[in-house]
């Protein structure tokens, strides 16, 4: 029998370097973190393979989409245009109070920062974590710590990049915090993920603290990673328990984690100086002042979450 | 002879590369709790066929890219992979000559141990991840897919003659 012969080492001296190998790799985790960019970047392709299937479906789905179902997809979205640019409208007034008005006070104007619509792969992830990955990476610009949101609400951080993708920490994972205030009276506290798709919780709050449940937490700016006034979640409910020394409060991400499709990557500290491309208005009888026209142009890289919170200030 | 054993050495790694791709392939939302653990079957038979040429460390390194492509911690599945080879290189000629229920089933015990091992070293690690009987969903797929895929490798085995 051949294999006797070329027996190399013993199976018990593999199992002992591998697993010293796993322990060195545990241990510097945040040093090896080049290498594994690297093997990442050289293993992106696959994640692009991978995604294909599923990308054809998208195709398909939308080669088969019945004129019908267009029409009506797209009256639609004209309505929600018209809500959209009617609120801009208001909005486009009250920042231009809210610029005079920080004037006065001499603080400075919040920018309009540069975004990039990103859209979500579907490849398998760890699941013991919440992650997903983007298919955008270094060469738009993405860069780790990231702020990643969605119409709705913050998403998380972007906490790996490669040529190609990044992968995104959701707002939901046990290890992701987020610095929050309530809208309602500006208390401030941090929002951790629960490892629940759609749970955060909000730790060590006194139990004396003002938070209700249907409070609006959003983004407080503090720890300069979140620019200020990102909606996050809404308290669904507070349990002040005499056996607990905090109170035990539970909040759902506004953002709708479990489906998310497309993002917007946010550059907090880029202006937005990417030339705004105004929706073609001759095509949409809905807008007909021009001062609507003149909003919409100028605004037509807003989020609508951005337009939620006219206060927004860097 | 030696290209004979390059040959070999190719297929061995096409079959890792597709085990890899059905791996991090997408699934629909209720079935992607039920993924049958494709890599570590793939590499289960090597380990098993060959013993000599594919064991510990290959499966160890194959677990770290692993961790790669899920974003996961480094090295996690590298050593849940190389302890589920060692058991399988310990038992090597039983196992090969088990009858067919008999070797499904210790499969899908290595499996258990498997998700077990990752979910133990995750909690170590990373922490705080929730225990969930659902973790052992994936043994039962890949206790019904196993005997498909011993088929499938030993029929490519002895097309390619890999020894």
């Amino acid at each position: 029998m051949k294999p006797i012969f070329v027996r190399g080492v013993s199976h018990q001296f593999r199992l002992t370097l591998a697993i010293i190998l796993s322990v060195v790799l545990f241990v510097a985790n945040d040093r090896v973190e080049p290498i594994r960019q690297s093997l990442s970047t050289v293993l992106s392709p696959l994640q692009y393979l991978a995604n294909v299937p599923g990308a054809m479906l998208d195709w398909s789905a939308e080669a088969l989409a019945t004129r019908k179902m267009l029409s009506a997809q797209n009256k639609v979205l004209m309505e929600q245009q018209l809500l959209m640019s009617e609120r801009l409208q208001r909005f486009e007034h009250l920042r231009q109070e809210n610029v005079r008005l920080r004037a006065l006070l001499g603080s400075p104007v919040h920018m309009d920062s540069r975004k990039v619509v990103a859209e979500v792969m579907e490849v398998a992830s760890d699941p013991f974590r919440q992650l997903v990955v983007l298919n955008h990476g270094t060469r738009t610009g993405v860069y780790v710590g990231q702020p990643v949101v969605d119409a709705k609400g913050v998403v998380g951080q972007v906490i790996e990049v490669n040529e190609l993708t990044s992968r995104v920490l959701l707002v939901s994972d046990s290890t992701h915090g987020i610095p929050v205030r309530v809208t309602r009276n500006d208390v401030r506290a941090i929002a951790n993920g629960t490892g629940d798709i759609d749970e955060i919780e909000l730790r060590h709050v006194a139990k004396s603290t003002d938070i209700i449940a249907g409070d609006l937490l959003v983004t407080s700016g503090l720890g300069d990673r979140f620019p200020e006034g990102y909606p996050v979640a809404r308290v669904m409910s507070v349990a002040r328990d005499d056996g607990q020394s905090y109170a035990v409060i539970n909040a759902q991400p506004l953002a709708a984690l479990d489906r998310i499709r497309y993002v917007l990557l946010i550059w907090p500290d880029e202006e937005d100086n990417t030339p705004l491309v105004p929706i073609s208005v001759e095509e949409n009888q809905s807008l007909k002042t021009d001062s609507a026209e003149d909003v919409q142009s100028e605004e037509a890289n807003d989020t609508p979450s951005a337009s939620q919170n006219p206060e927004v200030s860097q | 002879m030696s290209a004979h054993i390059a040959n070999g050495r190719l297929v061995v790694w096409i079959t890792l590369f597709i085990g890899m791709m059905f791996q991090i392939m997408p699934l629909p939302e209720i079935a992607a709790a039920w993924r049958p653990d494709w890599l570590l079957m793939v590499m289960i038979y090597w380990g098993m066929a060959l013993p000599h040429r594919y064991s510990i460390l290959t499966a160890w390194v194959l677990g770290v890219l692993l961790d790669v492509m899920l974003g996961a911690t480094l090295g996690v599945r590298g050593l849940a992979f190389a302890l589920v080879i060692y058991a399988v290189e310990l038992h090597f000629q039983r196992l090969r000559n088990f009858p067919r229920w008999q070797q499904t089933l210790v499969i899908a015990i290595f499996i258990c141990i498997y998700h077990l091992i990752v979910y133990w070293t995750e909690f170590v690690v990373v922490g705080d991840s929730a225990f969930s009987t659902d973790m052992f969903l994936p043994a039962i797929s890949s206790m019904l897919i196993w005997w498909w895929v011993f088929w499938m490798l030993r029929n490519i085995r002895h097309r390619y003659k890999v020894r």
